[in-house]
């Protein structure tokens, strides 16, 4: 489904993706962690193109991101971005914002998407909020109506973005819960987090990644409990006890 | 010394109408009607310059900021006289006074308004665009339905302040002869000769009155569309 092969990513002259090679299948779901300004958001955002690579392959859904042919816009509706800050639009409800893609980009009929909107909605436990503005939603709520407005597209691919970092802790299960069943649903993931939790529990297969570069790959049972890299052994001490 | 407002009573209706309806319409009436038109084409012109400004196009940007540049750099008199001796010059047909002005003012205010539209526009959080294009919506698409509702509602207060000083700016229509509320009453003043004060003080209030309807209303408005702005 996404495949990276020797991706270079600058930012002037900063070096923030350093000769990635990533392979996720069709329904893995794969975590992605490393410290704060590793690359990690950088690498999750070339995906859908929100970076653009400027050296190596990136072949996602079978579309060459290098190829100037493929249509940017036609890939980002086959793949869902969730957004650390969710990033819903403050002036719509809940309901339409998610009904505003499918209905210009799928040419779904208003009460179409309204009907899978409202279904979308129960999915994430929020039915009753659906003309609610973001500003009247807590963060939990807000993020997974963010879920629910990436899903109306009918993704094949589900990206997330540090979807918890902004929320307060008693709001983090509620949107791991959704995540957790999509996930079991069979769909595609690649989910940036902190949430270790999430990651031995969830995720096939799990990424540390620093200084732009993959340094550790390896199934989650394996990786917390056998960790080579030094710099992963420092972090799973500081992310899994952070007291010390 | 007394002040006697007679004057304004038995002018009343030249004050308001102008010779209308036995010859064009001039006063308040003219006032109100270059204003409204004005705001409304520099509403256009102001969108379609600021939306120029942003453009990915470099060309098109860069012209664009130069003519904002030009305009904003020029007194509003000037571009009136510009308009109203250049125009029939270069278009061979004179036009009538008040699209002169109405045209200059237009082009002008459209100039201000345009940095007002690029500034909200610019002020709108990128996530916002990020999440919009990130579901496979267009550019376009992400300007027209979530960019733009939101930016122009912070752009109101700037809006309304343009639109205040073109109400005002209507009354330099009257230096190419323009019968509108100001001329109105330099030729009342001329005919009376005695009564400056009383004339000069009665159109003063009523430009006033006519922008603190206006801010009033865009106030009223505002709180209408009222939806939350923080997320």
């Amino acid at each position: 489904m996404i495949r990276f092969e020797g991706v270079h990513k600058f930012f002037g002259k900063l070096h923030v993706l350093n000769n990635v090679n990533l392979h996720v299948k069709k329904g893995e779901v794969v975590v992605v962690c490393g410290p704060s300004g590793s690359g990690k958001s950088t690498l999750i955002r070339t995906i859908n193109q929100l970076e653009p690579i400027n050296e190596g392959k990136l072949i996602v859904d079978g579309m060459d991101l290098s190829d100037p042919k493929v249509n940017i816009n036609k890939l980002r509706a086959e793949v869902g971005f969730v957004f650390q800050q969710f990033n819903l639009y403050p002036h719509l409800t809940a309901l339409k914002n998610i009904t505003l893609a499918p209905i210009k980009i799928r040419g779904a009929t208003k009460r179409e998407a309204e009907e899978q909107a409202v279904a979308l909605l129960t999915r994430v436990g929020l039915a009753e909020k659906k003309d609610a503005h973001p500003s009247q939603l807590s963060g939990g709520q807000q993020q997974r109506v963010a879920i629910a407005r990436a899903l109306a597209m009918k993704p094949k691919i589900m990206l997330f973005d540090e979807p918890t970092s902004a929320l307060d802790p008693e709001m983090i299960g509620e949107v791991l819960d959704v995540m957790k069943d999509l996930a079991q649903s069979g769909m595609t993931m690649m989910v940036v987090t902190h949430e270790m939790g999430f990651a031995r529990e969830v995720s096939h297969r799990v990424c540390f990644i620093d200084f732009g570069t993959i340094l550790e790959e390896a199934e989650p049972a394996e990786f917390f409990k056998n960790p080579k890299h030094e710099r992963l052994k420092q972090f799973l001490k500081q992310v899994l006890s952070p007291m010390h | 010394m007394g002040l006697d407002f007679h004057v304004i009573w038995d002018n009343l209706t030249y004050f308001f109408i102008g010779r209308y309806p036995h010859g064009p319409l001039g006063g308040v009436a003219l006032t109100f009607y270059l204003a409204v038109v004005s705001c409304i084409l520099s509403f256009f012109g102001g969108m379609f310059l600021g939306l120029l400004a942003i453009s990915r196009n470099r060309v098109i940007r860069y012209a664009s900021e130069a003519v904002i540049q030009i305009v904003r750099g020029m007194p509003l008199l000037m571009v009136i006289f510009w308009m109203y001796f250049l125009y029939p010059a270069l278009m061979g047909r004179a036009m009538p006074e008040s699209q002169t002005v109405i045209l200059a003012l237009t082009f002008f205010t459209s100039a201000y308004m345009s940095q007002i539209v690029k500034a909200g526009i610019e002020g709108i959080p990128k996530g916002q665009t990020e999440a919009a294009i990130s579901t496979g919506l267009t550019h376009r698409h992400t300007m027209i339905y979530v960019i733009l509702p939101q930016a122009l509602r912070n752009m109101i207060p700037s809006f309304v302040n343009q639109f205040v000083s073109l109400i005002k700016d209507t009354s330099l229509a009257f230096i190419v002869g323009v019968s509108e509320l100001t001329h109105v009453a330099t030729q009342i003043n001329n005919r009376s000769l005695i009564y400056p004060t009383e004339i000069f003080l009665f159109i003063a209030v009523v430009y006033f009155i006519f922008c603190y309807a206006f801010t009033t209303l865009s106030r009223w408005l505002e709180k209408r569309l009222a939806w939350a702005k923080a997320i």
